[in-house]
């Protein structure tokens, strides 16, 4: 097994209703050392569920969220309208990326002026989108909420 | 020009309505008049029979059924003969006015002057009225005149049978208020007969320019309501394109991201190679998808004007553009020059694809042989326009190209990967946006497109 250490994160959901852009995003984040462990839920709702369920334990809520924006029954702005209710101490500890192949402008324009998302990515993720990525989010990821994470 | 030339039609085809209108107003106090007019014949027909009884009934008196029914039959003889025998023309109303006055001398003369007689002379003059018409109490006045200068002459050098007044005197003094008092009476009736028209036609006017207001209403609303609908149906389709792109381009980026997964899982060269031929196909369906979707979009959206920024839009463009070049091709070094100070307004999804087009075409069509691929884009902004240079030292476009190079599905070479539409939605979405463009280009060397666009400030 890989040491811990060598991971970027140490935990990242994704949030996709399509199996094989959650296999893509999983293996191309363990592949690249990105993130030690995937969680992969293919529901706006189950996702909700998911991070409830870590109300009171802040360790387990996973540090980066990539979240796809069209999926059946609750879409991608919809959960995050959801996940504003969520406590001070899971949204703290989290941060969502937009994953998408929409070319909306308007949802672009919606994303970025979501407090809680902090970028938009289109699909696919390769390891030039996670490399480039994370330069960018290290270096600015002390204005995100004012904390550290 | 097709703007201007729309402009210049409509300008006319609503002087045409004007034309058609005024004609119409003319048209409507012309049947209204005509209709004055059939309602006063009939009722002079009553006032003539009535007219000759009373000269039957007055013919009692003195024994004078001579002068009744000659003189009266005459009359009517004179009425209608020019009534029937000019029916276009207004002469039998003037014929009438004289009629009305001979009746007066008529009566005269069959009570032997006696006085209450010269009143029938107003009758006659307020009946006139109804035609609305000033000019018809004339011959009536001129009767009246010429009867009682020369009746009252007559009568007072002595001529026998002679009956003007039952007076045995008239001095000029009675005279002279007896005429002052018939002239005002046909003066005002006159004058009453001549604001009847005018109030007649403005009413006809107020009517008609109301029904005119309210038509261009009911057709403004209509305009309204189906521009409404267009909006809204516009908008459906709009969202319908959406999803259909994003449905289409779903499985294609499912598929790069498969694609790139495997590509880290083998060395095999064959593989790899192969990897490589499916992910250049996905990609070029996957431009061609957003080339319809930015050609549609173009075609149907109303311009939306905002502030444009271009640091932050060129920005955005070449972050979009990064992941463009795959291994074979160098990173093309886009470099900006932007005039800053002035305000620049326009659609910003117009200027986006216009510039993604032209500057991706830049980072395709590249030149193998320069070890520094580079595309510069100059902008300079006034109040009222923009100049955009891009300019880039790739392989260039041959003269032979330049003029269909901008046309639908238009491609310079077997070499050309694009799906031939990207310089032709440049070219659409500057139109749309009233701008031009120019190319200078020589093979080998590069190309050098100028772009003009409106600012929208104002």
């Amino acid at each position: 097994m890989t040491n811990s250490e060598q991971y970027k994160y140490k935990k990242v959901m994704v949030i996709d209703d399509n199996e094989i852009d959650r296999y893509v995003a999983e293996l191309v984040m363990e592949k690249n050392l990105f993130a030690q462990k995937v969680v992969c839920i293919e529901s706006g709702r189950d996702a909700l569920d998911y991070l409830f369920a870590l109300e009171g334990n802040p360790e387990e809520v996973p540090q980066l969220i990539f979240l796809d924006i069209n999926m059946p029954e609750m879409n991608g702005f919809e959960f995050l309208i959801e996940y504003e209710k969520l406590s001070e101490s899971i949204k703290n500890n989290c941060i969502i990326m937009m994953l998408t192949t929409s070319l909306h402008e308007e949802d672009r324009i919606k994303a970025k002026e979501n407090k809680y998302v902090f970028k938009f990515l289109n699909k696919p993720l390769s390891k030039d989108k996670l490399d480039n990525f994370g330069v960018y989010f290290q270096s600015t990821k002390t204005n995100l909420n004012g904390s550290e994470i | 020009m097709a703007v201007n030339y729309q402009h210049v039609k409509n300008r006319i085809m609503k002087e045409e309505k004007n034309v058609t209108s005024n004609e119409g107003q003319v048209m409507q106090i012309d049947a209204f008049l005509l209709q004055i007019k059939n309602k006063s014949d009939k009722l002079m027909n009553y006032f003539l029979v009535l007219y000759f009884i009373i000269g039957l009934i007055l013919a009692f008196f003195y024994d004078t059924w001579t002068i009744a029914i000659g003189v009266g039959s005459l009359s009517l003889i004179a009425y209608y003969s020019t009534k029937i025998l000019m029916p276009n023309s207004n002469l039998y109303q003037y014929v009438l006015s004289i009629v009305f006055g001979i009746f007066m001398a008529q009566y005269i003369y069959q009570m032997h002057g006696l006085f209450e007689m010269h009143f029938v002379a107003f009758i006659g003059s307020t009946v006139l009225i109804t035609y609305q018409n000033w000019k018809l109490q004339i011959p009536l006045a001129l009767v009246v005149i010429v009867h009682h200068a020369s009746f009252g002459y007559l009568q007072y050098i002595g001529y026998n049978k002679i009956y003007f007044t039952q007076l045995d005197y008239m001095t000029l003094q009675t005279f002279i208020i007896h005429g002052i008092l018939a002239t005002t009476v046909f003066f005002i009736c006159g004058l009453w007969a001549y604001h009847f028209k005018k109030y007649s036609e403005r009413h006809i006017e107020q009517t008609f320019e109301m029904g005119r207001l309210q038509e261009e209403k009911l057709q403004k609303e209509a305009i309204e309501r189906s521009n409404e609908e267009l909006t809204k149906s516009n908008k459906e389709l709009d969202r319908f394109v959406y999803s259909v792109s994003h449905d289409l381009r779903a499985p294609l980026s499912s598929m790069l991201g498969v694609i790139g997964l495997s590509e880290t899982g083998t060395e095999d060269a064959f593989m790899l190679k192969n990897m490589t031929m499916l992910k250049t196909s996905i990609k070029k369906l996957d431009s061609f998808i957003q080339d319809i979707l930015d050609y549609s979009r173009n075609a149907r959206m109303e311009i939306e004007k905002e502030e444009i920024h271009f640091s932050d839009l060129l920005k955005d463009i070449s972050n979009d553009l990064k992941f463009m070049c795959d291994g074979k091709q160098k990173q093309v070094d886009i470099r900006t020059m932007i005039s800053n100070g002035i305000a620049f307004y326009s659609d910003k999804n117009r200027l986006k694809i216009i510039l993604n087009n032209l500057i991706s075409n830049a980072i395709r069509y590249q030149n193998p042989e320069t070890s520094d691929p580079f595309v510069e884009i100059e902008v300079n902004i006034s109040n009222t326009a923009v100049n955009i240079c891009i300019k880039d030292n790739g392989v260039g476009i041959g003269k032979e190209h330049h003029e269909k190079i901008f046309g639908m599905f238009y491609r310079v070479s077997k070499k050309s990967t694009g799906s031939g539409l990207g310089l032709y939605i440049v070219k659409e979405t500057i139109e749309k946006l009233e701008g031009s463009i120019a190319l200078k280009s020589e093979i080998g060397k590069g190309s050098e497109f100028n772009i003009y666009i409106p600012n929208l400030i104002s």
